[in-house]
This record gives C-alpha cells, sequence and structure tokens, in this order.
C-alpha cells in the first residue's frame, strides 16, 4: 500500500508508514524479521529524502539506528544528508570513515573532494585546485597504501611533470608483477590532451632501459623477465590506441616470441588486427587465443564475437554452442539471452541475407519483451520480503529498459532490413511462376523434380528431429515436453511481410520514445517517413536532427533531401495537402541554414564551412549530385580532392586523420550513389596504401594477399613422436623438421 | 631479482595448447598429434605413478612463472628386464626465463617421485653439440652412457648421447 501511494505522492506514503509504525510495539521487531524492518525504515527515511525534507530523514535515521540492520547503506544514507544540508565537515569525517573500509570506492573519493569543494563534473581544475586535490591525495595515499583507487584518481588530474612522475610510479610495480588490464585502466586518458605523448615517452623509455640492462631506468635491482613482456604488451597497446597498427603488430609479436604462451598477448593481437581492418585474420587470431584455454568462456565469446565481425556466422555458432548443454544446444543458447543475436544479426545484413537478419534482430526484441514481462514476478516477491528500495529502483530501471543499447541496435537494425525489403522488394510467388514458364519444358521438370526432392528431404529431417528431441525429453523427464520446432528457420516468411514499413514503424515508435536524443532514431524516422510520403513526420525528423547536431554530414544530407523532394512536389490539391504546405512555409525561416539561401548556395556554404573534413565534403558531393545530376564530376572532384592531412605529433611519427569505417563508406558512395566505377578504384587504390591492413581495400599486408600470414598461424607439425629407439628401431623423426632459426609463431 | 612465485601444475586437456606453444618454441622437433593426445591419456592419470605391468604410463608436468607457463618436463615409464626405468622425453624453459632455477624445479620434481617408487634409472637423449643442457644435467648426477649416431635426421649434428642417472633401491627388488 505504501509503493502505490509512493507514486502518487512520497509524502502520503510516509504518513502511511508512520501510522503503521505507531501501530508496532517497542520491542518490535522478532528476530527473524529485523531486516525487514530495517528495510522499511530506510526505505521510510529514503523518501523523507526525496520530499525534500532532509532534517527530519536525518533525525529519522539517528533515531532508529539500533534497529537498522544494514550499516554500510546506513553509512551511505547519513552521509548523502549531510551533504545536502552542507555540513560539510560531518560528511567529511563520514567519508573517511567510510574510505577505511573500503578505500577502493570511487564514490567515496569524489564525495570527499565534494566536501572540500574541490569536485568538477568535467575534471576541469584550477592549478590552485591541483595543488589542493594533490595534497589531499598524496596524504590520502599515505594512509591506504594498500588502495589502487587513491593512486589512480590523481593520474586524471595532474599535469605536464607531476603528472610523468605519478604515472611512472603508477605503471612500474604493475609491470612487475604482470598485470593485463594495465591499458584499458590508463586508457581514458588518452582523451586529455598532451598525456598520450607523455605516456608514449615514458613507456618506451622504460622499454629501452628493460632491453639494454634489465632494470627500469635509475634503477639497479633486476626486473624478472616478465617484466619486457608486459611492457612491450602496454607498447603495442598504446600504438595502437594511436592507430599505427605496423608499429603495433611487430611490438606484439617480438612479445608472443619473447613468451608465447601468454593468451593475452594473442587477444590483443587480434584486436589490433580488427582495428586495422582485417577482419578474418582477427578472428582466425582470436580462435587461436581460444584454444589454448578451452575451459574460459570469456576468451570463447571473444572468438565468437570476432568471428561473426569477420561474417563467419556457421562457424561462430558452432564455437558459442561449446559452452552450451549437451542436447538442446540452439535454443539453450537462445534462452541465456546473451544477446549474441546482435552481432549474428549485423552480419546477415552485411551479408545481404535480410530474412535471417531479421530473425536475429527480433529475437533480441523477444528478449526485451521477456524481460520486460519477468517484472511481474517481482511484484509479490518484494512485497513479502520488504526489499523496497531495491524494488523501487527495479521499476525505474524497467522503465527506461527500452532506451538501453542493445534494443537501440536491434531495432535500428530491424529497421533497416525493413527500408531494404521496402526498396528491392523480394520475387513475390507470382513473379517466380513467370520466370518458370519461361524455360524449357525439360529444364521445368528437372528445377519441379528438384525441388520435390529439396522438400522431401526437408519434412524426413523435421521429423527426425522432432523424433529425436521428443525421445530425448521423454527419457529425461517421463513427460512429453514438445518444443516447437522452428517453423520458419531462415526467416523466408518474415521477408514476404505485406508493409515493410509498417512493421517498420512498430520499431521507430519504441525508438522514439525511449532514445530521442539519438541521431540515429531520427535518421530512421525520416528516411521512413518519406517513403511513407509522410511530410510533416519527416520534417519533424530533420527539426530534431538540427537540434541534436546541426553540423554533422548526416543532418545535412536530411535537410537538403527534404526540401528538395518537397520542392519537386505537386502543387497542393487537397485541403490536407494545403495545410501541410502552410506548415512548411511557416516553419522554413526559422531554419538557419536555409534563411535567403537555395538549396545549392546552402550546400556550398556547408562545405566552406568544413572544408577540412572528409564525411563533411562527402555529404556536400552527394547533395551536390542530388540537386544538379549532370554535376557529377564535380561531385567526385570534391570528394577525390579531400586533404588527409599528416597529423604529427611532436616526435611521434605522423598519424593520417582518416579513418577505415569513413572511407570504405566513402566508396560505397562512390559505387552506389554518384556511380562512377574508376572513381572508385581509384579510391580503393589510394586507401589500400593509407591502410595496408584491410581487407576491404585489399592493402598489401592484408591476409587476402598474403597468404603466408595466414600460414604462419596454422601448426605445421607433423612429425612423429621421438621414440625410444629400443623399442622401435626405425628412426621414428620423419616429416619435416625445422631448425631452430626458422621457429617463429 | 625479485622472486615472483613459481608452481607446477599437471597438463589439462584446457591447456594443451600452451604445451604445444612451448615445444614449439623450444625444440627443434615438431611432435605430432598423437603426442599430445597421449599426453592427454595420461595426464589424468595423474596423482600416483603407479606401476602397471604392461602399459606405459606418462607424465606432464608444466611450470609456472607468476602464473605464466614458461616450461614443462614429459616423462614416461619403461620397463626393462624386470625393473622399471623413467625416459625424459623433453624438458625446456623458455629462453628468458632460464637461469631460475625453473629448471632445476622440474627436474627435482621427478627426481623426488622417482625415489618414492620402485625406480632404478632415469635416463634421456641430448643432442651432441648441446653443451648447456650436458653440463644442467651433469649437476644432478647424470653420465654419458652412450653415444649413438645418426639419431636425428634433420638437425646437426644429427648424433646424440644417453645420459643416464642410476637411482638407489627404496626397497630391494623382489
Amino acid at each position: 500500500m505504501a509503493l502505490c501511494t509512493r507514486i502518487f505522492s512520497a509524502s502520503k506514503a510516509i504518513e502511511i508508514l508512520e501510522a503503521y509504525e505507531g501501530t508496532l510495539d517497542d520491542d518490535y521487531p522478532p528476530e527473524n524479521e529485523r531486516c525487514e524492518h530495517s528495510e522499511m525504515l530506510l526505505y521510510k527515511v529514503s523518501l523523507l529524502e526525496e520530499c525534500g525534507l532532509l532534517e527530519k530523514a536525518l533525525e529519522e535515521l539517528h533515531k532508529k539506528e539500533t534497529k537498522i540492520v544494514d550499516k554500510l547503506a546506513y553509512k551511505e544514507q547519513e552521509v548523502s544528508l549531510l551533504v545536502k544540508l552542507n555540513r560539510l565537515e560531518e560528511a567529511a569525517k563520514l567519508y573517511r570513515a567510510l574510505l577505511y573500509m573500503n578505500p577502493d570506492n570511487y564514490r567515496y573519493y569524489e564525495g570527499l573532494q565534494r566536501c572540500a569543494g574541490l569536485y568538477s563534473e568535467k575534471g576541469q581544475y584550477s592549478s590552485d585546485e591541483i595543488q589542493r586535490l594533490d595534497a589531499l591525495y598524496q596524504s590520502l595515499q599515505q594512509e591506504y597504501t594498500w588502495s589502487s583507487a587513491a593512486k589512480r584518481i590523481p593520474l586524471d588530474f595532474l599535469q605536464g611533470e607531476r603528472f610523468q612522475a605519478a604515472v611512472d610510479n603508477y605503471i612500474r610495480p604493475l609491470l612487475t608483477k604482470g598485470v593485463p588490464s594495465l591499458f584499458s585502466d590508463l586508457s581514458p586518458l588518452y582523451d586529455q590532451p598532451g598525456k598520450a605523448d607523455i605516456l608514449e615517452k615514458l613507456i618506451l623509455e622504460l622499454e629501452d632501459s628493460l632491453k639494454k640492462t634489465g632494470c627500469f631506468p635509475g634503477r639497479t635491482v633486476k626486473e624478472p623477465p616478465s617484466t619486457l613482456m608486459w611492457t612491450l604488451f602496454l607498447v603495442a597497446q598504446h600504438y595502437d590506441r594511436r592507430s599505427q597498427y605496423g608499429t603495433a603488430l611487430a611490438k606484439i609479436d617480438e612479445a608472443i616470441s619473447h613468451t608465447p604462451t601468454v593468451i593475452d598477448l594473442y587477444s590483443v593481437k587480434s584486436r589490433i588486427l580488427k582495428h586495422a581492418g582485417d577482419l578474418t585474420a582477427a578472428a582466425a587470431l582470436a580462435d587461436e587465443a581460444r584454444c589454448m584455454d578451452l575451459a574460459d568462456r570469456y576468451i570463447n565469446s571473444e572468438c565468437v564475437k570476432r568471428m561473426l565481425q569477420a561474417d563467419q556466422v556457421s562457424l561462430a555458432e558452432k564455437t558459442a554452442v561449446l559452452f552450451t548443454k549437451d542436447g538442446d544446444q540452439h535454443n539453450n543458447l537462445y534462452d541465456m539471452q546473451c544477446m549474441y543475436e546482435l552481432a549474428s544479426g549485423e552480419s546477415y545484413f552485411r551479408q545481404g541475407e535480410l530474412g535471417k537478419a531479421l530473425k536475429k534482430f527480433l529475437a533480441v526484441e523477444k528478449h526485451y519483451a521477456d524481460i520486460t514481462e519477468d517484472q511481474f514476478d517481482f511484484h509479490s516477491y518484494c512485497l513479502r520480503k520488504m526489499t523496497l528500495r531495491t524494488y523501487v529502483e527495479m521499476l525505474k530501471f524497467q522503465d527506461r529498459l527500452h532506451s538501453h543499447s542493445y534494443f537501440c541496435k536491434a531495432a535500428a537494425g530491424a529497421i533497416r532490413c525493413y527500408l531494404k525489403l521496402f526498396d528491392s522488394p523480394p520475387k513475390s510467388a507470382t513473379e517466380k511462376d513467370e520466370e518458370m514458364s519461361k524455360l524449357l519444358p525439360s529444364q521445368k521438370k528437372k528445377m519441379r523434380q528438384k525441388q520435390r526432392k529439396a522438400e522431401a528431404r526437408a519434412k524426413k529431417e523435421a521429423e527426425s528431429k522432432n523424433e529425436e528431441i521428443s525421445a530425448s525429453n521423454v527419457s529425461k523427464s517421463g513427460k512429453r515436453h514438445v518444443k516447437a520446432v522452428d517453423p520458419d528457420p531462415h526467416g523466408e516468411k518474415l521477408l514476404q511481410v505485406e508493409d515493410p514499413l509498417m512493421e517498420a514503424t512498430k520499431y521507430l515508435k519504441l525508438l522514439q520514445k525511449h532514445s530521442p536524443d539519438s541521431l540515429e532514431t531520427h535518421f530512421l524516422s525520416f528516411e521512413v517517413n518519406m517513403r511513407k510520403q509522410k511530410i510533416l513526420l519527416a520534417f519533424q525528423a530533420v527539426k530534431n536532427l538540427m537540434r541534436l547536431d546541426a553540423e554533422n554530414p548526416l543532418s545535412h544530407r536530411c535537410l537538403i533531401r527534404f526540401f528538395n523532394k518537397v520542392s519537386s512536389m505537386p502543387a497542393p490539391v487537397s485541403d490536407a495537402e494545403r495545410l501541410v504546405w502552410s506548415v512548411l512555409e511557416a516553419e522554413r525561416p526559422a531554419i538557419s541554414q536555409l534563411h535567403q539561401k537555395s538549396l545549392t548556395d546552402a550546400n556550398i556554404s556547408f562545405l566552406r564551412e568544413h572544408e577540412n573534413s572528409l564525411m563533411h565534403r562527402v555529404a556536400v558531393a552527394e547533395m551536390l549530385y542530388l540537386l544538379e545530376p549532370n554535376k557529377k564530376s564535380e561531385a567526385v572532384k570534391l570528394i577525390e580532392d579531400s586533404p588527409n592531412n599528416m597529423v604529427s605529433i611532436k616526435g611521434a611519427p605522423p598519424v593520417q586523420l582518416w579513418k577505415l569505417e569513413d572511407c570504405i563508406a566513402v566508396h560505397e558512395v562512390l559505387e552506389n550513389v554518384l556511380i562512377d566505377k574508376e572513381a572508385a578504384s581509384r579510391w580503393k587504390a589510394r586507401c589500400a596504401e593509407c591502410f595496408p591492413y584491410s581487407r576491404y581495400f585489399e592493402g598489401i599486408r592484408s591476409s587476402v594477399v598474403s597468404k603466408a600470414y595466414l600460414n604462419n598461424l596454422i601448426d605445421n607439425s607433423e612429425n612423429g613422436a621421438s621414440n625410444h629407439p629400443e623399442l622401435n628401431n626405425s628412426i621414428a623423426l620423419n616429416g619435416k623438421l625445422e631448425t631452430f632459426k626458422d621457429l617463429k609463431i | 631479482m625479485k622472486q615472483l612465485s613459481t608452481s607446477l601444475e599437471g597438463v589439462r586437456d584446457k591447456n594443451i595448447m600452451q604445451l604445444k606453444k612451448l615445444n614449439i618454441a623450444l625444440f627443434p622437433v615438431r611432435y605430432n598429434d598423437k603426442y599430445y593426445a597421449d599426453a592427454l591419456a595420461s595426464a589424468r592419470l595423474e596423482a600416483v605413478l603407479v606401476i602397471d605391468d604392461e602399459k606405459l604410463k606418462k607424465r606432464f608436468t608444466e611450470a609456472y612463472y607468476s602464473d605464466i607457463c614458461v616450461g614443462a618436463i614429459a616423462c614416461r615409464l619403461e620397463k626393462k628386464d624386470g625393473a622399471v626405468r623413467v625416459y625424459i622425453m623433453t624438458l625446456g624453459v623458455l629462453a628468458p626465463y632460464r637461469g631460475l632455477g625453473i629448471g632445476t624445479m622440474l627436474l627435482n620434481h621427478v627426481l623426488d617421485l622417482c625415489s618414492t617408487q620402485n625406480i632404478s634409472e632415469i635416463y634421456l637423449h641430448v643432442q651432441t653439440n648441446n653443451e648447456e643442457a650436458i653440463n644442467f644435467y651433469k649437476k644432478f648426477g647424470f653420465e654419458i652412457t652412450e653415444t649413438i649416431k645418426n639419431y636425428y635426421t634433420n638437425i646437426t649434428p644429427p648424433d646424440c648421447y644417453v645420459l643416464t642417472k642410476y637411482l638407489a633401491q627404496a626397497q630391494p627388488k623382489k
């Protein structure tokens, strides 16, 4: 009852709780109900907090201290109230007490900083503040020498030389110990300007010193041999982050030849290859890593992920089911709700198999529907167990469930499939018949025979599978579980949907409701509504795009396309149409880009503002072609002239600005939109030089070209075991033997 | 130098690949898949080296240095004239990790096991030019008992020594 009222008004709920408390005896609660009672008290306090009655909440909390069992929650609640009441000194003391219990909790440090007035959301601090923070953390480090958080947090706000000293101190012991996650830990630092260079100088120094003397610079204590390997590991990841893939691969290979038995090295190499664009080699390497520890589920999942990215779907599924229960493997994979269908669906989409892709995306959507339904189990359970605070949080979670990124991706994928279906519908049954009649009668007969055989085979398989399943189920449980055999394994029925746009709209509505701040949502909305001829809805999408990010090439494209379409539509005839027209006329001046300008001019001014950016130029070129189709060569030239400035950072080799995925997108534009095959192949050749590892551009180092690379991965061992000569007189060492010099992994 | 923890583990089927990687890096001889399959079959019979008349049991152990697999030893039991011998098939440590006592640990492990069973001798083959290995084994009391010409086919020199260590009997032979 308290919960229901809570939805309407927290204060009402408090009243009810107090009334309830009034009816209890003093020696309540009995031993076995202490937890529930304490939960209720904490809940009441949190309600008071929400109402803003902070003083009262604090008072309540202190009064009921003896009855509250969850001591940690008590302290955390107290400290949050103290901070809100601005009683900072007391709060600071309490935070220190909390830190004593858990010196690695980042939130306590944050709280402490707030109490000292030294907290900033974006991490921007003046140099004076940095001094004070530094002093604070120095003292904290002294107090909690075993805490890694106290050492890591200063790295975020320190700058320049101090930063270098601190990071040096931080990294060295972790390299000696051999912490594989060191790079992920340092990764956020790369986003802060200047720190990446400092890090580079530092770790190269470490590597150099270890190679020459076996010690860290400035020390005489010899490091164990594994330290060099972990340092090389760190260096490789560093270069990978800075997009210098050649150097990264060289370093990781060095590490691998130093100690070939460490699985993390292979995983990282696989990741570097993926970034560089060679997905097949990445998948092969991930598989090699997986084989080194067959009991590791994480590595198995990573391997499946890489295989799906490389579009090796059936192999991926076979690998994934290694960790499912024997028997009903496929269903088990689905039941685990691991969302692998998302990656699988995207892979099918890339390969153009829309039916299967749709099936996978809809499976993800079903997962989310299941999660929403599952909440009903908790309503009665939570009330019984009185875990009120967690219950309220769960309800909030369910409200936002569909804004989760996996769901967004799946919905976006499904919408894209439907859009594709709309644009190029699959052959309907009647069309197929027409084609058939054009064939010679003998060919027709053969085709029909083939079809009949295929159908019979499929039927037999389905029957035998059914028998198998029911047999195993009968033997297992004695009851008959008739598990529905999937009637449409390849999603063909999904392809035959009558109105793909209507289906797409279903998902679109969910996306719009839960992810209104995502560019993707509005872009998809634009695409769907343009096709449906819903002008105002499309316009709404354009307005949202402009609101979110007007400078984005995507928004620019949609804007121009929309007004181009509108201007080419016939004059409004019906009243409804005239209404639409007038709305558009009224809104058009509000869009600053089009103020007083024609579309072509708007296009050109956009170009002038973003002359150096590849993706912006491509958008302009596309639109130029759309507005004035006879200017195709100009459009192509616009793209080809894009500068690929080498960004040269002091001391480091220059890194190009272009990103691999952007270049792939440009290539597709050249081929499919501007339809200029020669320009496309020129672009491909140019990119092959920039991205030598990319399979898409067939760069010279990618596995498309150099098979030798893949051969190194395949084990060549074909020799017999060295048998004891007395047992087996023939020399058993036959086959290929290689000397020490040629050994390479 | 800082001493990091070292430990020994028997080979399991889940990490047989690590053993393969080690052997590829350490030895000029490539072993085929049957070798590793046998390794697995025997690894499950771990714990105690029970002497069974007709069967030959093998034993594989890997050495870990700070949780990185850096070395391994593989040996098997053989019967000869009623006595039981141990033959070391491979013993090796990755190059950067030598000189840290890991090889010693592996060999001592096997020697300890031998002393608790009725093992009369333990022996192995070494390429004639492998000075380091020969010196290593001599430290443990191994002696060169034989030289076999053209034992290896594709590496030079193709000759090898047989190094043997005779063990005092724990119990009198029956």
